[in-house]
C-alpha cells in the first residue's frame, strides 16, 4: 500500500502545486518553517553572525519533497535507519551511482546529487519516493533510476537510497 | 392384504432410499492430483508479472484469464522469479524463459544468475542455463530485457554491470554461447532474421547480426536521430508487424522498421494536436500493440520534465500506418502499466491501476468490463498478453 499511497500522493501533490493556491501557501509555510529552524527568530540568537554565512540545507530528509530527491526512485534511507547521506546499519553503500541535478531552494544553487543505493538487505519498504526530474531511459544509465544500482557491492539486494551532494552544477 | 400392501410399500421405500443414502456419501479423493494448463494459452489470458517490490527475492508471475468473473476462473496458476526476474514466452516450444538471480544465503552469499525454463503446461521448472557472468540487468520489469530471435533458436539477455552487454543463449541446447558488448546502448529489440538492436546514449540505434553459433557477424551504428537531452525516446516501444513505434517523452512517435538486418528510422509524428497539447505518455509499461497492428499508449495530461512515470488517465489507440488516432479510452482509475491480449476479434486492454489491481476493458470500444482483484498481487508492474 505504501507504493500506491506515495504514487497517488506524489501525483496529486504535483497537480495541486501546479494548479491551486495550496501550492503557494504550502511552499510559503515550508520556507517559514525552514527559516525558523535555521534562523531562530529570537534577536539574541542572531548575534552569532557566522551561522548566516554557512550554506543552508533545510527541508525534511524523510519527505519525498526534500530538494535533494529531485531524481530519486526508491526507499529513502532517512526512513530506514540511515539518513540522506548515510546508509542504515549493516548495509553497504554502492560506489557506482546515477546522478541528478537538483536546485537547493535555500541558496538558489543547483547541485549534482549522487544517488547511492544501500545494499545487502531486502527492500526497506518505508518512504518510497519516485521523482523523475532529468531521469533518462536505460540507454543513458548515468541518468537512469530504473536500474538497481547495487553494483560493486557484495550483494545486489536493494535496501534504500541516499542522496549525496557531489558539488555545484555548472549552470543553474 | 392390507399388511401385504404395507410390506410391499415398505420394501419399495427401502429400495428407493438405500441407493440414495449410498450415493450421498463422498468418495475418498485421489491424493496427488495436480492440474495442468494448455500448451498454448487461450487468446484472452494474460501474464501478471509481480516484481514484489518490497521483497524482490519472492517475485512471481500469475497466469490469469481476463474474461473470467470469479477468482476461481481467473487464477490459472503462477511461477516464481527471484530478484526482479525478466521473462520471454515461447511459442515454438511450450516454454517460458525467466532470467533470475539467486544468492546462496538468501540476500547474501554467492550470486548465481540463471535462465530458468518453465513448462507452460505444468508451470514447473524443467531446465536452466547458468548465465555465467552474473551481470544481468536488474531493472524494473521490462518487455525487452529477455528476447527470443531466429525462430526461437537463440535467446538474448540484457546485462548491466554497469558495462552494457547481451548474453546469447542457444535455447534448444540450453547453452550460453556468447556475450556481446553493447557500447552505451540498451536493451534488446529483435531485428532481421538473427539480430537485435538497442537505443544508445547519443541518440542512435546500434544493431548486431549474429551467425547461427551466436557469434557477431556484423554491427552497424546509425547516426544520432533523436535528442536524448531535449526529448528522449522511451526504451519501451510498441512493436507491430516488425516495426517498433517508439514514443518520446513529449508525445511523438518515431517508427523504426526492424524487419531487415539494418533498421530503418521512419518519419517522426506527433500523437497530440491543438486539442490535446500537453498530453504525454507515462507510466511503467506504457505501450503495446494488439494482434491487428493497432498500437496503444498510456497517456496523462499536463506533462513536463519528470512526468514520464506519472500514471495514465487515458489509453489512446492509433493506426500507426495512417497515424490516425482511433480512440481515447478514459480509464476508471489511473494506471501505471498496460497490455493487450492477443485475441484478434475482441482484444482486451488490461491495465494495472494505482491500487495495484488489474482493470479489464474492451480494447475497441473502451468499455470497462471487470477488475481482477484479490489475486495475491502486490506490485504487478508488467502485464503481458499470454501466448
Amino acid at each position: 500500500m505504501n507504493w500506491i499511497d506515495k504514487l497517488v500522493e506524489k501525483h496529486s501533490r504535483d497537480v495541486a502545486q501546479r494548479t491551486s493556491r495550496r501550492g503557494f501557501f504550502g511552499k510559503l509555510a515550508g520556507v517559514l518553517t525552514a527559516s525558523a529552524v535555521a534562523l531562530p527568530l529570537l534577536p539574541v540568537a542572531r548575534g552569532g553572525g557566522h551561522q548566516a554565512a554557512m550554506p543552508k540545507d533545510t527541508g525534511d530528509p524523510t519527505s519525498c519533497d526534500y530538494w535533494r530527491y529531485c531524481a530519486i526512485d526508491g526507499f529513502l534511507c532517512s526512513c530506514c535507519g540511515g539518513s540522506q547521506n548515510s546508509c542504515p546499519p549493516g548495509t553497504q553503500m554502492s560506489p557506482i551511482t546515477w546522478i541528478g541535478t537538483c536546485l537547493n531552494p535555500d541558496d538558489d544553487t543547483s547541485y549534482i546529487i549522487s544517488y547511492n543505493d544501500c545494499c545487502g538487505k531486502s527492500s526497506c519498504g518505508a518512504c518510497l519516493c519516485m521523482r523523475e526530474e532529468g531521469d533518462r531511459p536505460l540507454y543513458r544509465p548515468q541518468l537512469s533510476n530504473d536500474y538497481n544500482w547495487c553494483l560493486g557491492t557484495d550483494s545486489q539486494a536493494y535496501h534504500c537510497t541516499v542522496a549525496l551532494v557531489l558539488g555545484t552544477a555548472l549552470d543553474k | 392384504m392390507k399388511s401385504d400392501q404395507l410390506t410391499r410399500y415398505f420394501l419399495i421405500l427401502v429400495f428407493v432410499l438405500v441407493p440414495v443414502t449410498v450415493s450421498a456419501e463422498l468418495k475418498p479423493d485421489r491424493m496427488g492430483d495436480v492440474k495442468t494448463l494448455p500448451e498454448q494459452y487461450p487468446s484472452q489470458w494474460i501474464l501478471v508479472h509481480d516484481v514484489a517490490f518490497n521483497h524482490m527475492f519472492d517475485g512471481k508471475t500469475i497466469v490469469m484469464d481476463a474474461t473470467a468473473d470469479t477468482i476461481a476462473d481467473q487464477f490459472k496458476g503462477m511461477f516464481n522469479s527471484s530478484l526482479v526476474g525478466q521473462l520471454a514466452q515461447g511459442t515454438v516450444r511450450p516454454e517460458i524463459y525467466v532470467a533470475e538471480t539467486f544468492y546462496s544465503r538468501g540476500t547474501r552469499g554467492t550470486r548465481t544468475d540463471v535462465l530458468t525454463i518453465y513448462d507452460k503446461s505444468t508451470l514447473s521448472p524443467i531446465d536452466e542455463v547458468d548465465l555465467g557472468n552474473n551481470s544481468r540487468a536488474l531493472t524494473l520489469p521490462l518487455k525487452y530485457a529477455v528476447q527470443l530471435i531466429d525462430d526461437e533458436k537463440l535467446l538474448l539477455v540484457y546485462n548491466f554491470s554497469p558495462a552494457m552487454s547481451v548474453s546469447v543463449v542457444d535455447i534448444r541446447q540450453r547453452e550460453l554461447l556468447n556475450v556481446v558488448a553493447l557500447p552505451g546502448c540498451a536493451p534488446i529489440y529483435p531485428t532481421g532474421q538473427r539480430g537485435f538492436s538497442a537505443l544508445c546514449g547519443e541518440g542512435a540505434i546500434f544493431t548486431v547480426q549474429l551467425d547461427a553459433d551466436g557469434q557477431v557477424k556484423s554491427t552497424v551504428r546509425s547516426e544520432a536521430f533523436f535528442d536524448v537531452d531535449a526529448d528522449p525516446l522511451f526504451a519501451k516501444p510498441a512493436i507491430a508487424n516488425g516495426i517498433g513505434y517508439f514514443p518520446s517523452y513529449a508525445g511523438d512517435i518515431v517508427p523504426i522498421d526492424l524487419r531487415d538486418d539494418k533498421p530503418i528510422v521512419g518519419e517522426r509524428w506527433s500523437m497530440t494536436d491543438d486539442e490535446t497539447a500537453g498530453w504525454r505518455p507515462g507510466g511503467v509499461a506504457i505501450a503495446d500493440a494488439d494482434a491487428n497492428g493497432i498500437i496503444y499508449m498510456l497517456m496523462h495530461p499536463g506533462g513536463g520534465d519528470g512526468s514520464h512515470s506519472n500514471p495514465g488517465l487515458e489509453v489512446w489507440a492509433f493506426d500507426p500506418v495512417s497515424k490516425e488516432r482511433l480512440a481515447r479510452h478514459e480509464l476508471k482509475l489511473p494506471a501505471i502499466s498496460m497490455a493487450l491480449t492477443r485475441d484478434t476479434e475482441n482484444p482486451l486492454l488490461v491495465v494495472t491501476n494505482v491500487e495495484m489491481q488489474i482493470d479489464v476493458y474492451a480494447a475497441k470500444s473502451g468499455e470497462f468490463l471487470r477488475t481482477l482483484a484479490d489475486f495475491g498481487g502486490e506490485t504487478p508492474l508488467l502485464l503481458l498478453g499470454a501466448k
